[in-house]
């Protein structure tokens, strides 16, 4: 569908109004930008099942959100696994709704139990030596039930999980650029943000040692993990910027794991996680991209160490963090997104969202940067009512 | 804190077998190599971005 005027000029107000907030300037109003998973399948009439496994469903519930709401910016398709794909390549670590989990919940990763890791304590070597041939040839193969190992008779699922894997992920990426476009002439809507990036560290601990695994490993082999951390740097650069704004607007998405304490310890951070993360921010801003620090869980004692980046590289978005104490933090360096507690939005009443809105916008949202989003991504269990009392309320009272 | 450069690793960044251990593989190049070279890189980036988003997205 071309995009009307009326469309063309909603997007550029509201990609003015996104892109001024994220440099942590004042923009004409607060630009409303939620990250709305499965509860775009709630309210468009789908359930999990529908939007995991079939992202057609899954971008026309995203559309109907854009058209409805009045959402200065949202992700393409925020149910970002499509369990069709992971399903494709034979991969072991996710439930799918309808299959291992009921029909109406959300995909979960399930992290394999520490003795049946995809990565050995004894491969970090091979890991830093070459990563991409170790993904290739030991990840890949303990990650699939279709892969076959490296030396093993090749088999006729083996063959069908790289052509099909292959295949359908050009499908899904290239599926992409229709749907941004589509939000933006159906709905005047801008994508939220371009690529994806994270943590070295994290890499580690959510898809290769395992948590339990990594944690026994900063003890027992600190340099090994440093080292495997410094390997993967330049890969994870390389992925970021290959998938960033082209246009320099919207930021890259980083999603922060386990690399805050007390998954870790001070120490741990200060030697291993964040030196290995710094450099990465550091050249994806040089390169002229802001990155979206999606902060899940509690990182207040590492405010201090984001705040040694340029000012303005990042966008830090809110989880648990007490958002008051955030912005006054960081707040002078960096635009702040989120804090409106998704219990608050899924269980509590409409007028006590709308308190909570007026208490972020009075005290975090009041000179700019600042941008309404809930803390967390939102499933199914967010109420449609508070999210339209969230979404009414910000754009009544957040002019400037 | 200790500084950590980011390495120029090989491979490098992008692909999983370089063109220069491909190179050695193939008969001597007559016309344009460039053009091997390029069309070469292009397909070894959908395989290198494949395990890479495997890994990150997936």
């Amino acid at each position: 569908m071309p995009m009307t005027q009326d469309n063309e000029q909603l997007y550029q107000q509201r990609l003015k109004r996104y892109v001024t907030a994220m440099r942590n300037e004042k923009p004409d109003k607060i630009p409303i930008r939620p990250f709305v998973a499965e509860f775009t399948a709630k309210y468009a009439g789908y359930n999990c099942q529908q939007v995991a496994h079939d992202y057609t469903m899954a971008f026309e519930a995203a559309v109907q959100c854009a058209r409805d709401f009045d959402w200065d910016a949202v992700v393409a398709n925020m149910v970002y696994v499509w369990t069709g794909l992971s399903q494709a390549i034979g991969l072991k670590y996710y439930a799918t709704p309808g299959l291992e989990i009921p029909v109406d919940t959300g995909f979960q990763y399930r992290e394999p139990p520490e003795k049946n890791a995809f990565m050995k304590p004894n491969e970090y070597d091979a890991l830093a030596a070459d990563p991409t041939g170790f993904l290739y040839n030991v990840w890949l193969p303990r990650a699939s039930n279709d892969v076959v190992e490296i030396g093993s008779p090749s088999t006729y699922r083996n063959n069908l999980s790289f052509l099909k894997g292959g295949m359908a992920m050009l499908s899904y990426f290239t599926a992409f650029g229709p749907q941004i476009q589509r939000l933006q002439n159906e709905c005047g809507t801008v994508s939220a943000i371009a690529g994806i990036f994270k943590a070295p560290f994290d890499i580690l601990a959510d898809k290769l040692r395992g948590y339990i695994g990594l944690t026994m490993d900063l003890f027992e082999r600190p340099e090994k993990v440093l080292k495997a951390c410094e390997a993967l740097m330049p890969h994870l650069l390389h992925v970021a910027l290959s998938g960033a704004d082209p246009d320099k607007n919207v930021p890259i998405g980083f999603w922060m794991h386990r690399g805050c304490t007390p998954f870790i310890n001070q120490e741990q951070f200060d030697n291993l996680y964040w030196p290995t993360l710094k450099p990465i921010i550091q050249e994806i801003w040089r390169n002229g991209h802001q990155v979206l620090f999606y902060a899940e869980g509690k990182w207040m004692r590492h405010l201090d160490a984001f705040l040694e980046l340029p000012e303005r590289s990042i966008v830090f978005h809110c989880d648990h963090d007490d958002i008051f104490e955030v912005h006054k933090k960081i707040g002078h360096k960096f635009a702040i997104s989120g804090g409106i507690p998704n219990f608050l939005l899924a269980y509590e009443t409409p007028d006590k969202v709308r308190a909570f809105c007026k208490k972020v916008i009075d005290e975090v949202a009041c000179d700019g940067g600042y941008i309404m989003d809930a803390s967390a991504i939102m499933q199914n269990e967010i109420s449609i009512e508070n999210i339209k009392a969230m979404t009414e309320f910000t754009r009544e009272y957040g002019v400037y | 804190m200790k500084e950590i450069k980011i390495q120029q690793p090989t491979p490098k960044p992008g692909v999983c077998i370089e063109w220069e251990q491909k190179r050695k593989e193939l008969p001597p190049i007559q016309g344009d190599e460039e053009l091997f070279k390029r069309i070469w890189e292009n397909n070894e980036a959908l395989a290198y971005m494949y395990i890479w988003q495997v890994l990150l997205s997936f």
